[in-house]
């Protein structure tokens, strides 16, 4: 699975760090910064978590396709 | 605030072979007879004819991302609700290729999109620009000739960000010119929701010129990997605007006089800087080889005797007042590197400080501006290690800064950004 940000959405809360500190850091503005876009199966629920928790539905889990 | 008036045209002149350009190096518009007589009448294309064409050529979009535009094409379902939207958002403020074309040669542009819509069974053309000269040239030429009176000519005010193509598919809708957070492609949803093909005005022009002369023609100039011309906007020393089209593959050192021994620009604000032009040839995929990446054509190559490093930093400073304010990484993240490079200038940073911020910016944004923004300045930074040493332990190169490369004024920055919940 992929992890996406809308950042058009996204007003640097924070959560999704909190919730998903193996994936994502906050930059100096609050803002996260992603080491990988790629969720490995393992982290899939946290992720999950991490995206239900964003208050301004940001992020995303997207399943790449079989092109992915 | 305003838009800043439409400048002047600079000059515009073909080197070697003329096709965009032929007819017009005394500066004057092309009116549709004499546009008849140097290119004569583009014959309807059906798709399947155009996609051959386009796919023996090569042609690529020339608007920045340098899409093929045979692939474009094939994407694209025809039919009735089909859009054609023509690009001319030239937002770039070293550019002036796509508003010459506009102004002096309006019916090879008229000539490409209607072939275009012609192939994917559709009347609908919009062309959108930003300057009031180039609406009004092709405004003239709609009502020049009587194929044209479907196409629609959109003006919206707008600045860098905003010629990006799914930008410019929300001002000709009627929003704010942002892009979307979401990527959409424009064959997917765009002018009013419906598939559209949308291009460069340049790449609309090409198709008319390759259509009118045939690929044999066509390809009888130019590097054999993008045969044709393509135009550029050059900025060599004290001599530049010029608006040049030249055949593909030409060195890039041949358009720069005296001796290559100088930092040179390649594509623009959202381009690399290159510490001399070396070999590297004017070919998108010849660049692509090398790193590089030609976007809108412009080639930069500052006189020796201005501060270079001011000169990036008035950029970035730009640059940052460019940001739409969509997206926090981008809205936050350029000032402080705009901030950083004046740091460098002051002699109160180190690079290292300005590359890490560059490094954080690509991929976080809506649009590609955080990511040519960072290239820009830390492609600067490898390039100018001399002078970063110099401005580090003397606060100055010793050169004052001319302000070679353009930059509009930066007005006040809006309190918020928009979008978003803030």
């Amino acid at each position: 699975m992929r992890l996406e940000i809308d950042w058009t959405r996204c007003d640097g809360h924070g959560l999704c760090a909190r919730l998903l500190p193996e994936l994502v850091d906050l930059d100096e503005h609050g803002f996260p910064v992603l080491r990988t876009h790629d969720v490995t199966a393992a982290l899939v629920p946290h992720a999950r978590r991490a995206v239900s928790a964003c208050p301004v539905l940001a992020l995303r889990l997207v399943d790449p396709g079989p092109r992915g | 605030m305003a838009p800043p008036e439409a400048p002047l045209l600079p000059p515009a002149v073909a080197l070697g072979a003329a096709r965009l350009l032929l007819g017009t190096s005394h500066g004057q518009r092309i009116d549709l007879a004499t546009h008849r007589r140097l290119h004569g009448t583009v014959a309807p294309v059906d798709l399947d004819r155009l996609v051959a064409m386009t796919t023996e050529v090569a042609l690529l979009g020339r608007g920045g991302a340098a899409f093929p535009v045979a692939t474009k094409l094939r994407a694209t379902p025809a039919g009735s609700r089909t859009q054609v939207l023509v690009n001319g958002s030239e937002g770039e403020p070293a550019s002036f290729k796509d508003r010459t074309v506009m102004t002096r040669t309006p019916h090879l542009v008229l000539d490409g999109a209607l072939a275009v819509a012609g192939a994917l069974g559709t009347r609908h053309v919009t062309i959108t620009v930003h300057d009031d000269a180039s609406a009004h040239s092709l405004r003239r030429a709609v009502q020049e000739r009587r194929d044209a009176g479907r196409v629609r000519v959109v003006q919206r005010p707008g600045g860098f960000v905003s010629g990006e193509v799914r930008a410019a598919i929300r001002a000709v809708d009627g929003h704010a010119p942002l892009p979307g957070g979401r990527r959409v492609l424009p064959s997917v949803s765009g002018v009013k929701g419906a598939p559209t093909f949308a291009s460069n005005v340049e790449t609309f022009a090409q198709v008319a010129v390759l259509l009118s002369r045939g690929v044999r023609e066509h390809a009888s100039v130019g590097d054999p990997d993008e045969p044709g011309t393509t135009l550029l906007t050059l900025w060599a020393d004290d001599s530049g605007p010029v608006v040049v089209e030249v055949p593909t593959g030409l060195a890039l050192h041949g358009l720069l006089p005296g001796t290559d021994d100088r930092p040179v620009l390649v594509g623009g604000y959202h381009g690399t800087w290159v510490p001399v032009a070396g070999d590297l040839r004017v070919s998108r995929p010849a660049l692509r080889r090398a790193g590089l990446r030609l976007n809108a054509g412009v080639v930069a190559r500052p006189p020796a005797d201005t501060c270079l490093l001011g000169e990036v930093a008035a950029v970035t400073r730009w640059l940052a007042a460019e940001s739409a304010g969509q997206c926090g990484p981008c809205w936050f993240g350029l000032p402080a590197l705009a901030r950083t490079v004046d740091d460098l200038v002051a002699g109160r940073q180190v690079p290292e400080a300005a590359q890490a911020r560059a490094a954080l910016l690509p991929g976080r944004g809506a649009c590609a501006h955080p990511d040519g923004a960072a290239g820009f300045v830390s492609s600067a930074l490898e390039v100018l290690t001399h002078e970063v040493a110099l401005h580090r332990t003397h606060g100055t190169c010793g050169r004052p800064l001319r302000g070679a490369l353009p930059v509009p004024p930066v007005g006040p920055r809006p309190s918020a950004r928009h979008g978003g919940a803030r």
